[in-house]
């Protein structure tokens, strides 16, 4: 090929790697270095308000954690709340996603409307719900009262499991229209031929789901899972602003707790332990959605 | 197979006509409603907003809410008067914090992403690997380093501080997408520059980038929009009106406990506005950007 021919300055390694630099540099400095900075700090004695207290002590805010109550609590309703976001996401945007791979009037209007909580802002989603769930003036207790369902007004909020259970909801809200346009994207591309010949073995709904759309679902589920999964495990914007983490500690997930640690009580050794910790477990489970990315072949260059 | 069964033409009832459209209506109902009822509350007066039972259209609509951000009234002033004061201006931090964002990202990302997009080059693939697995941090785990980094270098509660935060969330993400658009654009319009002799960054300029700029605009847009939506990082770096960006001063309405409700509304409104236009106006690109590169903006 004449291409080949003619004089190149650069190699292509040279060039592409030149080409990198700038963002590499940037990441390197501000994402990089901080993380390793992080875990400097964890092994130290760091709060703000006693600058004289500072010192090196090992591992051992790692090994208060064992033994921290607050840090075991957050981690569990953490875990709860990524299980009920995730079932709850999963289930409402795999129903949506198939709604609109269908035909119809008004999908395009659907879909539009599917974008509105992607686009929202966590904090005023977490507002937004406040006013929704309000226990005098709530329109959620407006609404079932008319509809004759409840007598009374809720405060929806005061209870630990309410609480827990409403603000997972609100996040559900806010996450699902990423995982339905994942889904959607995975749906689309099913041949049309797999559906004409389940009908033609005349397979009904249920089996044409089962046979034929879940095993073709199966990669974007996953993904879905595994980027959502690392989404609730780190929400902090609608928590934060719809209860702050109460009553008690019933929605303090381990995000919140740990800018309530560095924040309220400028504890920075601690919280960059616990900021350790979450991101031990992202990481773990980012390795594997690389994992499965890599598998699908979506690296090659 | 030798007796036709003679089934008489009857109506079927075409029940995933209506599956499919009660569905359809359902969800609908469900995105929009809670948006709805802020929207309205927006327009209401505080009287008819904490009514009960609950008014669903605003009945003496009134802009009160919104022109309090420029001229307070006394009630507004006495309850919740700094978050109102301190609204204009994080929507004038977040817009220049976001725009900000958005072209420096750009500009990092571009040519990374070119590298992707048309060079062999060994350690590619561990190269974006690399930028996925950066994505994937949480911001977590960063955030106080970063506390610290600025505290020294006196960048607290400035643009500056945000602008290259936000960059570092979206870089990743802006060079995985802008990968996969430059892939669709043709190779021959380069080949045909090069023909007639033009340099390496005159054929960037003039030929390749006006080809890929929806692809630009997307990634710029999602760029925007993590900048704009962006909490956690903000509520630490920035204290003061110089730099609060309006989810930190959107927060500030829900945690104090005497702020009305409409304008508080009214705030989340004018906070989603911007990125909602945005989202609407460049649906089909963000929606291809989401499910290519598989990232949350």
């Amino acid at each position: 090929m004449a291409v080949q021919a003619e004089r190149r300055p650069l190699g292509d390694n040279a060039k592409a790697w030149a080409l990198n630099a700038p963002a590499m540099i940037v990441i390197a400095l501000l994402i990089a270095y901080p993380i390793a900075y992080s875990f400097w700090v964890s092994l130290q004695r760091n709060n703000l308000k006693r600058p004289r207290a500072n010192k090196f002590i090992g591992l051992d805010n790692y090994q208060a954690l064992l033994s921290d109550q607050a840090f075991l609590s957050a981690l569990k309703v953490s875990a709860v709340f990524v299980l009920v976001v995730l079932g709850l996401t999963v289930v409402l945007a795999l129903i949506l996603a198939l709604v609109l791979n269908e035909r119809f009037r008004g999908r395009g209007l659907l879909l539009s409307l599917a974008l509105l909580p992607w686009a929202m802002p966590g904090v005023v989603n977490g507002l937004m719900w406040r006013t929704i769930f309000d226990a005098k003036t709530g329109a959620l207790n407006g609404l079932l009262t008319q509809l004759g369902l409840i007598d009374d007004y809720h405060a929806w909020l005061t209870s630990g499991t309410g609480a827990f259970l409403f603000t997972a909801l609100a996040q559900v809200w806010n996450t699902l229209p990423f995982s339905v346009i994942i889904l959607l994207a995975g749906l689309s591309t099913i041949p049309s031929e797999l559906y004409d010949a389940a009908t033609v073995d005349r397979a009904g709904a249920v089996q044409r789901f089962v046979q034929v759309t879940l095993p073709w679902l199966l990669h974007p589920l996953l993904i879905v899972l595994i980027l959502e999964t690392m989404n609730a495990f780190r929400a902090f914007d609608t928590i934060y602003v719809l209860t702050g983490g109460g009553p008690g500690d019933a929605t303090t997930t381990i995000a919140l707790l740990d800018v309530q640690t560095v924040l309220t009580f400028t504890d920075f050794g601690l919280g960059s332990a616990y900021a350790w910790v979450i991101t031990a477990i992202t990481l773990l489970i980012s390795v594997g959605y690389i994992g499965l990315l890599y598998r699908k072949g979506n690296f090659e260059v | 197979m030798s007796t036709v069964v003679k089934v008489p033409l009857r109506y079927r009832i075409p029940w995933k006509k209506i599956v499919l459209y009660v569905l359809a209506v359902v969800f609908a109902l469900y995105l929009v409603l809670p948006f709805y009822w802020i929207v309205a509350m927006s327009f209401m007066h505080e009287v008819d907003a904490i009514s009960v039972p609950p008014h669903w259209i605003p009945v003496h609509p009134t802009l009160e809410n919104y022109l309090g951000f420029i001229h307070p009234s006394e009630a507004q002033q006495l309850v919740g008067g700094r978050a109102i004061d301190e609204t204009p201006y994080s929507l004038r931090n977040s817009l220049i914090v976001a725009t900000s964002t958005a072209i420096l990202n750009l500009a990092l990302a571009t040519f990374a992403a070119y590298s992707f997009s048309r060079l062999k080059f060994r350690g590619s693939q561990v190269l974006l690997m690399l930028y996925l697995l950066t994505r994937m941090v949480p911001g977590i785990a960063i955030i106080i380093p970063f506390y610290l980094l600025m505290r020294t270098f006196g960048l607290l509660d400035t643009y500056l501080a945000l602008i290259l935060s936000y960059t570092t969330f979206a870089l990743p993400i802006t060079i995985w997408i802008l990968k996969d658009f430059f892939r669709s654009v043709p190779r021959e319009l380069e080949e045909a520059a090069r023909v007639d002799r033009c340099g390496w960054f005159r054929t960037m300029w003039s030929v390749f980038l006006p080809v890929a700029a929806p692809g630009l605009v997307a990634a710029a847009v999602f760029a925007f929009m993590t900048a704009w939506n962006e909490f956690m990082f903000a509520l630490f770096l920035t204290s003061t009106r110089a730099a609060k960006t309006i989810p930190v001063v959107a927060a500030n309405f829900a945690t104090d406990f005497n702020t009305q409700f409409t304008v508080m509304a009214a705030a989340g409104v004018l906070a989603v506005v911007p990125p909602l236009a945005l989202a609407l106006l460049f649906q089909r690109k963000l929606v291809q950007g989401m499910a290519a590169g598989s990232v949350k903006g």
